[in-house]
């Protein structure tokens, strides 16, 4: 066979990979045009930009999430993860090492954190809920301890770097993606698939099982920190409870956006239009006045309808 | 030799699997290897292709022998298995899937141009025509069997095990997996091919291993050999007095018919029971038996053309919507993973064998006096040994199986369905099992007894159905009943009657 009928490969995998999440995007769909005929004010260039801002920690922890739960597993640290991460990232930045210390302080330890779950996980082989939920009481307790109440220090120029007028926010959501495109590029990405969709199959064809795994649980851990780095610069401090909400809006993007809880079937596209979906959904809610309380019920509504509306159809498939 | 076994042996749980086997694969070569249900065949793949260690003995490659090997060892080798379980992963593509652990890399990164060159090779090869960015998970089964072989070519083997590679293709890929096995030979690739099909065993290979229980029967060249030899080194098992004398407790009386009993995997079945009957269900696994046996249970949906129950309390006329239903109509169904489905392993013995009796009226609500008197006779019958306040799980294997069959003794079931109830079970065990199924069917219940054991068809039951893609091949009365005919029905061979002959 010639070398011209080869097609190229990469980006029609990735493309197939997304196909389902048509229900997912018809919902987002709606609810931009109801936001946006809500609150025409949005389409301005700096509301974009504040949306894009109150949107990316919860599209950080998804991703993170996202990574976990196709390998099979599950995080429940996220939140205290986050925490953590701006308590951290606050009381670093006034000591000598700066800025640039804290960035690197905040990314080791959600290498490293994230790289003990997964030697609990991956080589111990101890479920994942127990692992994360054992650890996010510790988490949390550490995050309390350094900093028992909102404080610390974040440099201004460092908060209006991420947070203030300038489009950065929307540069990172694309180099997020782009880092997403690399990891699932090389083996470990694969074997990141592989590993949750058939472990036994994946182990007898020669994946690296526990490096994929191991690998997967730093990576996530990595962006938990990093969201509570983020955090930090928006409200200009480390606070030791911040994160508690993320936890459980991470599974909801995530779940929302297709990722199954057996693992092996997933995508960043998913996450983030998960994660977009829950954000509008806050946004729309609280610019209608609902009470609070109303809020939550309308929230599980839809992850409830968004799940079952897929499931749904392929069962009348099946059937017809 | 390329790759073999020196005198391997491998246990699971203190059951041997394989006992001093030994074999030899030869460059060039196409060497089949047959055995029964449970034979060691699949363990014996294993320990070549490094999935599992040997107790015992040890491995042999490129004449270097060693105590074990690894998957990454396998590799190296150039040891590659087409999987009869799939080791797909369906949310990946066929590309991804075939480059599995060898895909080519480029600065750490997957080379998905020469990863497309090498999956447009393979799968030319083999007939694959899907695009190769197509999800495995969207592909029929036949159609990922065929990217199974494809993976396994992918990794350029020196050595190739096929296990039971037709067993789900259709037949023009069946025809393309033969001509590709000639190829590979002409090229000098040493093929271990497993199947239950002896038309594909005798039409290209050359050389044979039989497994009975774990040990060799025969390794030798096929050329003089007939199917029916075959057969008979399969099964043909010493005598042993482990089974009770046979004496039929059969009456006339009817007590369950079905014609054109259909249910997911089994179709066309008409069966009659009587009281006091053992029905023996043989066939290789997978060919409708335990869906059968299911659908008769209510564990899944099923139809007949006709259907009739007809015990001393129930008549009823439709197969069983439900597990509950069947259990209130007098129909008991006692699994065959007794850990998963059969036991709740955590609970105490007592528990267990109350569990059932919970669903009856009278037993609503919670007596301690009456609850002791039903377990204390249910381990007296069954010889359930010591304090039933233990965990089930701290019993064997065969005691945990009596708890399991003795569980259902309080509700009286008419008929018994039981699904393989001696698998993994001591000797000891399986005889008593034995004289409690004859003492139940001499009670007057009719029992269904499917079995992976031959030699069980053959001693206990009155008649046997012997299952063959989804339908009985045959059903044999007890005095027919031998392991040949059991065995050649299964594996599809069509006169049976001429081999029973043939064999005596």
């Amino acid at each position: 066979m010639s070398t011209s009928a080869i097609r190229p490969l990469y980006w029609p995998i990735q493309w197939r990979r997304n196909e389902g999440l048509g229900a997912l995007y018809i919902v987002l769909g709606a609810f931009v045009v109801l936001y946006v005929a809500l609150f025409p004010g949005i389409l301005a260039p700096g509301a974009v930009n504040k949306f894009v801002q109150g949107w990316f920690p919860t599209a950080m922890v998804a991703v993170a999430e996202t990574i976990v739960m196709l390998t099979g597993g599950i995080d429940l640290a996220v939140g205290p993860m986050v925490s953590l991460g701006s308590v951290v990232a606050a009381s670093t930045m006034q000591t000598p090492l700066g800025v640039f210390g804290a960035v690197l302080a905040v990314m080791a330890l959600g290498a490293g954190t994230g790289t003990i779950v997964g030697a609990f996980v991956a080589i111990a082989r101890y479920p994942a809920i127990i692992v994360t939920l054992a650890m996010s009481f510790i988490i949390r307790g550490t995050a309390l301890l350094i900093l028992p109440r909102p404080g610390g220090f974040v440099a201004p120029a460092f908060s209006d770097f991420l947070a203030g007028n300038h489009p950065t926010t929307i540069v990172l959501v694309l180099v997020l993606v782009m880092l997403w495109k690399l990891y699932q590029a090389t083996p470990l990405g694969v074997g990141l698939i592989a590993v949750g969709d058939n472990a036994e199959g994946a182990y007898r064809s020669g994946v690296g099982v526990v490096s994929a795994r191991m690998f997967a649980y730093a990576v996530s851990g990595v962006l938990q920190a990093m969201t509570g780095l983020y955090v930090a610069a928006q409200t200009g401090s480390g606070d030791p409870l911040i994160g508690e909400p993320l936890t459980l809006s991470a599974i909801a993007a995530a779940v929302l956006g297709g990722v199954s809880f057996l693992g092996g079937q997933g995508t960043l596209r998913g996450a983030l239009a998960g994660s977009l979906l829950m954000s509008i959904l806050i946004n729309v809610m609280f610019f209608m006045d609902l009470p609070l309380v109303a809020q939550y019920v309308v929230q599980g509504l839809i992850i409830v309808i968004t799940v079952a509306l897929p499931r749904l159809r392929g069962a009348r498939s099946h059937t017809a | 030799m390329i790759l073999g076994a020196r005198a391997v042996s491998k246990a699971f749980f203190g059951n041997p699997v394989l006992r001093d086997v030994s074999i030899e694969l030869l460059p060039g070569r196409i060497h089949a290897l047959l055995g029964e249900n449970g034979a060691g065949k699949s363990t014996l793949i294993n320990l070549l292709s490094g999935t599992l260690a040997p107790d015992r003995g040890a491995l042999v490659t490129d004449g270097r022998s060693v105590p074990a090997l690894s998957p990454r060892d396998a590799r190296r080798l150039g040891i590659a298995v087409v999987q009869q379980e799939l080791s797909l992963a369906p949310h990946l593509s066929i590309a991804e899937n075939i480059g599995l652990g060898v895909a080519p890399r480029r600065f750490g990164l997957v080379d998905y141009r020469r990863l497309a060159t090498l999956v447009a090779e393979v799968s030319a090869q083999v007939g694959l025509t899907e695009p190769p960015h197509t999800p495995v998970g969207k592909l029929p089964l036949g159609r990922r069997q065929v990217v199974e072989i494809a993976k396994a070519l992918a990794r350029r083997p020196r050595v190739l095990i096929l296990d039971e590679p037709t067993s789900s293709l259709a037949a023009p890929d069946v025809s393309m997996l033969l001509a590709l096995v000639q190829r590979l030979r002409a090229q000098g690739v040493a093929i271990l091919y497993i199947s239950h099909r002896l038309n594909e065993i005798f039409g290209f290979c050359e050389h044979v291993t039989v497994l009975k229980d774990g040990t060799v029967t025969a390794d030798r060249p096929l050329a003089g050999l007939d199917p029916l030899g075959l057969v008979r080194l399969m099964v043909g098992r010493d005598p042993q007095d482990l089974f009770p004398a046979y004496r039929s407790t059969a009456s006339e009386e009817v007590v369950l018919q079905a014609d054109e009993f259909r249910t997911v995997g089994a179709a066309g079945v008409d069966v009659t029971l009587r009281r006091g009957e053992i029905l023996g269900i043989g066939g290789l696994v997978g060919h409708g038996q335990e869906a059968f046996l299911l659908g008769l249970g209510g564990a899944v949906p099923a139809r007949a053309a006709r259907f009739q129950i007809r015990t001393a309390e129930h008549v009823r006329t439709a197969p069983f919507a439900s597990v509950a239903q069947a259990n209130a109509a007098g129909i008991a169904y006692i699994p065959a993973d007794r850990k998963k489905e059969g036991l709740l392993l955590p609970h105490p013995i007592a528990f267990n064998l109350l569990l059932p009796s919970f669903a009856h009226d009278r037993m609503r609500r919670r007596r301690r006096a009456q609850e002791r008197t039903i377990t204390q006779a249910l381990a007296q019958r069954f010889g359930i040994r010591g304090d039933l306040l233990r965990p089930v799980q701290a019993l064997s294997g065969g005691n945990q199986q009596k708890v399991a069959l003795a569980k259902w003794m309080p509700l009286a079931p008419a008929i018994l369905l039981l699904n393989d109830p001696t698998r993994g079970v001591d000797v000891d065990t399986k005889r008593e099992i034995y004289l409690a199924l004859r003492a139940m069917a001499a009670e007057g219940k009719a029992v269904v007894l499917l079995s992976t054991d031959t030699p069980e068809l053959v001693h206990l039951c009155d008649r046997v159905m012997v299952f063959h893609n989804g339908r009985v091949a045959t059903t044999l009365a007890h005095s027919d009943a031998t392991e040949e005919a059991i065995v050649a029905a299964a594996l599809g061979l069509p006169e049976h009657a001429s081999m029973t002959e043939a064999a005596a």
